[in-house]
């Protein structure tokens, strides 16, 4: 190990994650050449590949690597989180219809094709411009760039190291959901913990508020393979010794290193891309169904966070500014009051960060915090954190039943695969309000509101 | 004789696949990847397909991911599902296989890509065995 390890975790989370082998990816990610300060794991920590998943690591650049198994293969995976100033009781009548609309316009599935066929002329728009491209064709309302991490567009993307096979998997993919945990939701918003903030935010007690989770597709997937296969020789010409070959990695100012980085950041604004047209996708559903039946059903959009990314930032460190390489594997970004790459609107509030639970179970809206910045290269958890595997959870939960029992509670389900849906199940999940509260009580994350599911649609 | 088993992963899936030499872990281990899978590997397409392949890799573990990674690009591009594995040449890590294939309507895998995670192709008593890790 270059540098410690910390995890942030209660008791019982701490016994959770000493389940797998959380705690072994952890320390190996200790080991990365240029890793400062500790390797981090978030409370939902748990067994990925390479890197834990709940797990954020910052090398010093330029010397420090980057790690594209440490971005993993969905690439800028994240979540958005739209908002209406609609109550879930004049909703709730159409919420069936909703449902069927947004599982009908919003393919899932992890070939999935959606309505755009990307020439390779608009292939490298949208992987230079991200959401950006998706606002000159129509696709944003007013604030959606605003309210988007990166504002939609990772700088520094160059598709000119994007394969043709990676092109091929994501031309037919923009406006899919993928498989997975993947998911779009209507939720209630259940509590609000913090009323002022969340008003600037847009979200009021008992509306409805929708969330889209899902990432690169499979240009993602390819992006990450093809480097992460390429890499296999290349680190070891830079003398890279490593205990798990998915963690391979070179130098970020190396030719190697950056061409992954503008590579990844292609699949990054791609992913931005997608759930913005999924957005478009579920306003239109919404108004399919709700046009001329509720007034000003509009759905605005809270923010847009990555939650799988590597990204170049400077913190502060032991009083003096760092450049680094802040790899975050299912952690997210979670700056604070203040920081210059906020929108003028956010600047003193901090930034949303967004708070996917699992299935069936309530999901958070948590704002950024100093205390982050200080701690954890504003970082934050992801969501609740796995703790069954899937062979597991199919085993012991029938896809059908679950859906059932769902409905009873009043929650609708969409789902293609009930063998998928089992491996979802909220018991093979920890408690993602536990997990919350971890985050909260230890300052890198506060409370702002709670949602819980009305429907679910399922890639 | 195909030879695996799935394991335990928390987020994602693995599975133990067997071997009396390579070209048979090969074979087993594209055969264990489909069977995983396989509650969506459903196609009423009569025609069969027969399509060559060659992968390289630095080293057996690279082979082995490449060659993986090769039959999920193939549903999750072109939408085929393959049926039979054949490898006819394997050598200094390089493979020339045919594949059956037959066209599905959509892709059928779950899984994202086949990882590195821990991957170490042993030898034991009675050939060899790798674990592989799998992004869903």
């Amino acid at each position: 190990m270059r540098v410690p390890a910390r995890l942030y975790a209660d008791e019982d989370l701490l016994d959770a994650a000493l389940l797998d082998n959380s705690i072994v990816q952890l320390v190996n990610t200790a080991t990365l050449p240029g890793v400062i300060q500790y390797a981090i794991a978030m409370p939902d920590i748990h067994q990925g590949y390479g890197f834990p998943i709940g797990g954020v690591v910052a090398t010093r650049l330029p010397e420090g690597v980057i790690s594209p198994g440490g971005v993993g293969y969905d690439i800028n995976c994240g979540v958005r989180l739209l908002a209406l100033l609609v109550s879930a009781k004049e909703v709730r009548p159409y919420l069936e219809d909703i449902a069927s609309r947004l599982y009908a316009n919003c393919p899932s599935g992890v070939g999935a094709h959606g309505q755009l066929h990307l020439s390779n002329t608009k292939m490298d728009q949208v992987l230079h411009e991200g959401s950006c491209w998706m606002s000159g064709q129509g696709y944003t309302s007013c604030d959606d760039l605003d309210r988007t991490e990166e504002f939609g567009r990772i700088p520094g993307a160059d598709a000119a190291f994007v394969s043709d096979r990676a092109r091929e998997r994501g031309r037919n993919q923009l406006g899919t959901l993928g498989a997975g945990n993947h998911f779009i939701e209507v939720d209630r918003v259940a509590e609000v913990y913090d009323g002022a903030t969340a008003v600037r935010l847009g979200i009021y007690e008992d509306n409805v508020a929708v969330q889209i989770h899902c990432g690169s597709r499979g240009l993602g997937h390819q992006i990450c393979e093809d480097y992460v296969g390429r890499f296999q020789k290349t680190a070891r010409d830079y003398g890279i010794e490593l205990p798990d070959r998915e963690l391979v990695c070179v130098p970020f100012d190396s030719n190697d290193g950056q061409e992954y980085f503008r590579a990844m950041a292609c699949a990054a604004n791609f992913a931005f891309a997608n759930r913005q047209l999924l957005a478009h996708l579920i306003r239109g559903s919404f108004g399919e169904v709700l046009a001329g039946k509720i007034k000003d059903f509009e759905l605005h959009q809270v923010y847009d966070i990555a939650h799988n990314m590597a990204k170049v930032e400077e913190h502060e460190l032991n009083g003096r500014s760092v450049r680094v390489c802040v790899h975050r594997k299912g952690a997210t970004r979670a700056f604070g009051p203040g920081s210059s790459v906020l929108p003028d609107d956010l600047r003193d509030l901090g930034q949303p960060v967004l708070i996917p639970g699992s299935m069936g179970t309530a999901s958070h809206v948590l704002i950024g915090t100093r205390a982050a910045m200080q701690q954890t290269f504003g970082s934050t958890c992801h969501g609740a954190g796995r703790v069954m595997s899937r062979a597991r959870a199919r085993k012991m939960v029938s896809g059908t039943a679950l859906r059932e029992q769902l409905r009873s509670r009043g929650i609708l389900i969409c789902a293609g695969s009930m063998s998928g849906l089992a491996e979802e199940a909220p018991a093979a999940y920890k408690d993602v309000s536990r997990v919350v509260e971890v985050v909260h009580k230890l300052g890198i994350g506060r409370k702002i509101a709670r949602l819980e599911p009305l429907a679910v649609i399922k890639g | 004789m195909m030879s695996f088993e799935e394991i335990e992963h928390t987020a994602d899936r693995a599975f133990r696949v067997t071997g009396h030499d390579m070209v048979a872990l090969l074979e087993n281990a594209a055969r264990a990847m489909q069977a995983l899978d396989g509650d969506g590997a459903k196609t009423t397409a009569e025609r069969v397909e027969t399509r060559e392949i060659a992968v390289e890799g630095v080293d057996g573990e690279s082979l082995l991911v490449n060659w993986l990674n090769e039959i999920l690009y193939l549903n999750q591009a072109h939408h085929l599902v393959c049926e039979q594995f054949h490898i006819d040449e394997l050598k200094d890590h390089r493979l020339l296989a045919r594949v059956e294939t037959r066209e599905c309507d959509r892709t059928y895998t779950r899984i994202k890509a086949v990882t590195f995670h821990n991957l170490k192709i042993r030898e034991t008593s009675e050939g060899l065995e790798a674990e592989i890790v799998v992004d869903v």
